[in-house]
């Protein structure tokens, strides 16, 4: 009897063994995915900005592209990481009621040397560090890549490089530790919900656009002299709206790197899913919702424009503006949130252009506005939601004041940075390329290739409207 | 829109749990997604047969 007892003992301890080995190995290999996934974020963002690019300057777009790709991951490594996990309750940097935060935190599991330097690098018994490391500083590369389609055709490579690191290894980090981490200050407080990172992702990422386009400038011949806009046509209009396409594809991967997987010892829950704050959620929520908010973003924007662009773009906002409750909007909500995005975006983007600012994609409306805007729907109709676990009364609720407080700090936390570093380097001389060189096209002065070296054929259809 | 529990602790959340659940505003919102999709169709296809119209060679 004792022996049988055991051996059943022995084997329910391998049972044991075996499902927490798996469980590991899928909640490492479920982050693992998102990256992949999210690098075709900034697969589309270099389709969809060498696209919009005129011919004289598409490898060179496409270069900026890829600087910030590479310049970004690096600089998340060195301090990005450290920023998130040290900032949360405030420029104090001290430990809040979650334990997992503060200067000291930071310290002991985010700097690449040291004692801490064991999480920052390949380790046998840590199989979480490095993919959600990886996670984050995907999210940190698209938030340059957003920046970087607005500023085409007339940037200085360097200094595109510096606003890229200033936006992705710490305006947004900053952003992401106070709304974003179960121990920042905006949600405590605040209640502040922002699921999806519309606000601290794509409103500090657009308003930080903002802020460089003032002193950037327009490009040459954008504006007549009594400050009306003329068309500057994209070379490949397809391409662009083809990296739209794969954008969307990446965001599933975004907001798969937003839940957070049951059952390990730095999960919230041992049997189900969680956000980033800590309270439940599925992929079947997300599934209804994202599917829900790219096509009535896509038929709001169609409703206005009947351009592909546009339509495309008005899936991103539809995405945005649903980001921040995607985890507890019903589907047709969802719906009719994204389809009033899709609605307003390109009157938005009209205002901005009269006052004439020259976002050539429409970055500032499609991130910036449009992210304001789902931060604040969400306040309009989830109030009353607890922002985190805890029994009511202990823990903040989701309201319309603090979605509008935690709005205003991301349009803060994005566009005071983008302006400040973007005077200096223009004080500096660092941020717009020479007149003629502009005139010529980037890509003579500064690449060591051509595009489309035996031209671009002419169409064979015949779009006279009189035959 | 409020939260759908009586508590408002996810505690007691062990089922759906999205805005209105528990009223009638899931029923109204699909209505209204309804409603935008048929309007958005027939505005479209005005809009269309106007702009195709200029082309006719008839």
């Amino acid at each position: 009897m004792e022996e049988q007892i055991a051996e059943l003992t022995a084997q329910v301890a391998a049972l044991q063994q075996g499902g927490g080995t798996t469980n590991t190995m899928f909640a490492e290999t479920f982050y693992y995915l998102t990256i992949p996934l999210m690098i075709l974020i900034h697969a589309g963002f270099l389709a969809y900005e060498m696209g919009a690019s005129r011919l004289k300057n598409v490898l060179s777009s496409g270069v900026k592209n890829l600087l910030a790709f590479a310049f970004v991951i690096p600089t998340f490594y060195f301090f990005g990481w450290w920023v998130y996990w040290g900032f949360p309750t405030g420029l104090g940097l001290s430990a809040g009621p979650a334990g997992i935060s503060g200067a000291e935190y930071a310290n002991s599991i985010a700097w690449a040397w040291g004692d801490s330097a064991q999480y920052m690098g390949p380790n046998i018994s840590d199989q979480i560090s490095g993919v959600f490391f990886g996670a984050f500083a995907l999210f940190a590369a698209t938030t340059a890549s957003i920046m970087s389609g607005a500023v085409i055709e007339r940037i200085q490579t360097v200094g595109f490089v510096i606003l890229a690191i200033v936006l992705g290894s710490f305006a947004w980090v900053v952003a992401a530790a106070w709304g974003w981490h179960a121990d920042g200050w905006l949600v405590t407080q605040w209640g502040v919900h922002d699921f999806g990172a519309a606000g601290l992702v794509h409103a500090v990422a657009g308003f930080f656009a903002l802020g460089v386009l003032i002193n950037l400038g327009p490009r040459i011949g954008k504006f007549n002299a009594d400050g009306t806009a003329n068309h500057l046509a994209a070379h490949n209009m397809p391409m662009t709206v083809v990296g739209l396409m794969l954008i969307i594809v990446g965001f599933w991967g975004f907001l798969m790197a937003c839940v957070v997987p049951p059952g390990e010892a730095w999960s919230w829950f041992a049997d189900k899913p969680a956000t980033i704050y800590g309270t439940p959620i599925n992929l079947s929520a997300l599934s209804f919702n994202i599917l829900m908010a790219v096509a009535g973003g896509i038929i709001g924007a169609w409703v206005l424009t009947r351009d592909p662009f546009w339509m495309m773009s008005g899936a991103l906002a539809g995405i945005i503006s649903c980001a921040s409750g995607l985890d507890i909007y019903y589907p047709a909500l969802a719906f009719l949130v994204a389809f009033s995005a899709g609605l307003i975006l390109k009157p938005c983007a009209d205002v901005l252009e009269r006052m004439g600012i020259d976002d050539a994609v429409g970055a500032v409306t499609v991130h910036g506005t449009i992210g304001l805007y789902g931060v604040v729907m969400l306040g309009v109709f989830a109030s009353g939601y607890p922002a985190l676990q805890g029994a009511e009364g202990e823990v903040a609720q989701i309201s319309l004041v603090g979605q509008i407080v935690g709005a205003a700090v991301f349009f803060l936390l994005g566009f005071v940075p983008g302006y400040v570093v973007s005077f200096v380097l223009k004080m500096l001389g660092m941020l717009r390329i020479p007149e003629g060189a502009e005139l010529v096209g980037m890509d003579r002065v500064k690449v060591p290739a051509e595009g489309y070296p035996e031209g671009i054929p002419a169409p064979a259809m015949n779009l006279d409207p009189a035959e | 829109m409020g939260f759908p529990y009586e508590t408002a602790d996810w505690a007691v959340v062990d089922g759906a749990m999205f805005v209105g659940w528990g009223s009638a505003m899931p029923g109204l919102y699909t209505l209204l997604a309804v409603i935008a999709c048929a309007a958005v169709l027939i505005f479209g296809q005005r809009t269309e047969v106007t702009k195709t119209a200029a082309y006719d060679k008839r």
